[in-house]
């Protein structure tokens, strides 16, 4: 497992909501689910710090999905995940604790969500690598405009 | 006439939006390859539009705004009261703690400041230096072309090394002294513009959410207005920044800062004139602008405003856009369209009261002439 628990989200998203809930569901059957904090969807409020002063602002909000639960194994083993994806989507967020859950304490199937979140973190490298191509593409070399003897463009 | 009362419209009304419906798929009238403009299309190919609608409406949900450019046939201020309508509808879960822009994963960043900047300038995907003139080809663009051009490009692009982040210009000019010190309110809580009313004067948190959200053209007219002349101000934009943001938030069993997803934005930081203060060092002025999406004329004209609005706060106003109030109350669209529309509905009883004001004004005047 290369990936850390804080990029787990990012690299599991990556993948249809639809196959993470399928496999969610797969791996909590015969488990006792316990809901420690509801599946919700609404907004999010993103604040940031502005680059002028340093001060906090809000740019403004965006969906957002959470849930936290304990799954308990009919062998009594105990493990607790959770969730918050930006995501209009309460169910996705169920899922997706339990993903963390099963992951996080290596429970029976394990394997599986973890080769999801390497896949996963493969789409998201190879989406960084377009957006790296985006930039190496368009950098600006200077040096080539000081040989040719223009200081660029100024009013 | 006498008074009309409202009565019988319901026909009308479900009508009016029949026929809006049919507007918008009549092309199958006569074209049995018609199809509905697809949700991932509109995303893509009309991003720019989706990023203005995701700004205006002040909720970053790219699908939903795309959906409301489908619904309103492209009307950028219906489709983000649209999503304004949605947000209305959810409950405010939480917010992020005070994210640092410089963590973003840029697709784009200049500086018209310095040539050579930190980590370098990378133009992105950007209009700028293109001729502007029409692109005839593309009216009869094949898929097979279409769906060929960005494979093509990618196969072609070398494998790039570069860091995840880059240093800001502005830490670089505030090292060497000549910036105005950060804030002295960098822990109080934000203004929140969603659920408290803009009572003057505001603080500055309020000014950015506000301008953050705020219609592109209202925000760029009043910034034109100070660019030209109404200000006599020429800033330098220090650094504009094009990426993707992480969003992070405490995980729910372990409390460390978990990234929940991404937000494009466009980021801009401006700086103009040195002031010199008797007693105090000179520096330059600043100003921060950003917003959801990708839009580069939105964010310079938010920071332009905000370099405004802090000279006229300190200096008082000297035109409009220095006026924290002329500014802030004119810029929503979403507020402007819907007092721009209300005129359009029925005024039946306040127009009947005005003629009987006119004919009696002119019965008396009648009668004295």
């Amino acid at each position: 497992m290369t990936v850390e628990r804080i990029g787990w989200i990012r690299a599991l998203t990556a993948h249809p909501s639809t196959e993470l809930k399928t496999l969610a569901g797969q791996l909590a059957e015969g488990c006792e689910l316990r809901l420690t904090s509801l599946p919700q969807a609404g907004l999010g409020l993103l604040t940031l710090t502005d680059g002028a002063f340093h001060e906090p602002y809000y740019l403004g909000e965006f969906p957002l999905s959470s849930c936290a639960i304990e799954l308990t194994r009919p062998d009594g083993r105990k493990a607790a995940g959770g969730a918050q994806v930006m995501a209009d989507d309460a169910e996705l967020a169920r899922s997706l604790a339990i993903l963390d859950a099963v992951l996080a304490a290596q429970l029976p199937g394990w394997e599986r969500v973890s080769a999801l979140v390497e896949a996963g973190a493969q789409k998201r490298a190879a989406e960084d690598g377009r957006r790296a191509a985006i930039l190496a593409a368009t950098r600006v070399d200077f040096t080539m405009l000081n040989t040719a003897g223009d200081g660029g463009d100024e009013d | 006439m006498g008074y009309v009362a409202i009565k019988g419209g319901g026909r009308a009304i479900a009508g009016a939006a029949a026929v809006t419906e049919c507007l918008r798929t009549e092309e199958g009238l006569w074209n049995d390859s018609a199809e509905p403009l697809g949700i991932d299309a509109i995303l893509h190919q009309l991003r720019y539009l989706v990023d203005r609608v995701v700004s205006e409406g002040g909720v970053y949900h790219p699908q939903f705004a795309a959906l409301a450019i489908k619904q309103s046939l492209g009307d950028t201020l219906e489709a983000a009261f649209a999503l304004r309508a949605w947000r209305s509808t959810r409950p405010r879960l939480c917010a992020t703690p005070a994210l640092d822009t410089s963590r973003m994963r840029l697709i784009r960043r200049i500086s018209a400041a310095f040539k050579e900047i930190p980590g370098g300038q990378m133009l992105g995907p950007t209009p700028d230096y293109a001729l502007r003139l029409l692109r005839l080809e593309l009216l009869d663009e094949s898929p097979q072309a279409f769906r060929r051009v960005a494979r093509e490009w990618l196969a072609d692009c070398p494998e790039a090394q570069l860091p995840e982040t880059f240093p800001k210009v502005l830490d670089a000019l505030r090292a060497e002294g000549l910036l105005p010190p950060v804030s002295d309110h960098r822990g109080q809580t934000p203004f929140d513009i969603t659920r408290e009313p803009l009572i003057f004067p505001v603080p500055r948190s309020a000014q950015l959410s506000t301008m953050a959200r705020a219609e592109t053209g209202s925000l760029l007219a009043l910034a034109y207005s100070n660019m030209r002349g109404y200000g006599d101000i020429h800033p330098t934009v220090a650094e504009l920044r094009v990426g993707y943001l992480p969003v992070m938030l405490p995980h729910p069993v372990t409390g460390e800062l978990t990234e929940a997803g991404e937000v494009l934005m466009t980021e801009c930081e401006v700086v103009a004139m040195y002031e010199a203060d008797t007693g105090s060092k000179p520096v330059f002025t600043v100003g921060y602008g950003a917003c959801f999406g990708h839009n580069e004329v939105k964010a310079i004209s938010m920071a332009i405003l905000d370099r405004a609005l802090q000279k006229g706060a300190k200096d008082g106003a000297s035109n409009p856009s220095e006026d924290a109030e002329f500014v802030l109350l004119h810029v929503d669209g979403v507020d402007s369209m819907g007092f721009a529309s209300h005129y359009k509905m029925p005024h039946y009883v306040t127009f009947q009261s005005d003629m009987d004001r006119l004919r009696t004004t002119q019965q008396k005047s009648g009668a004295s002439a």
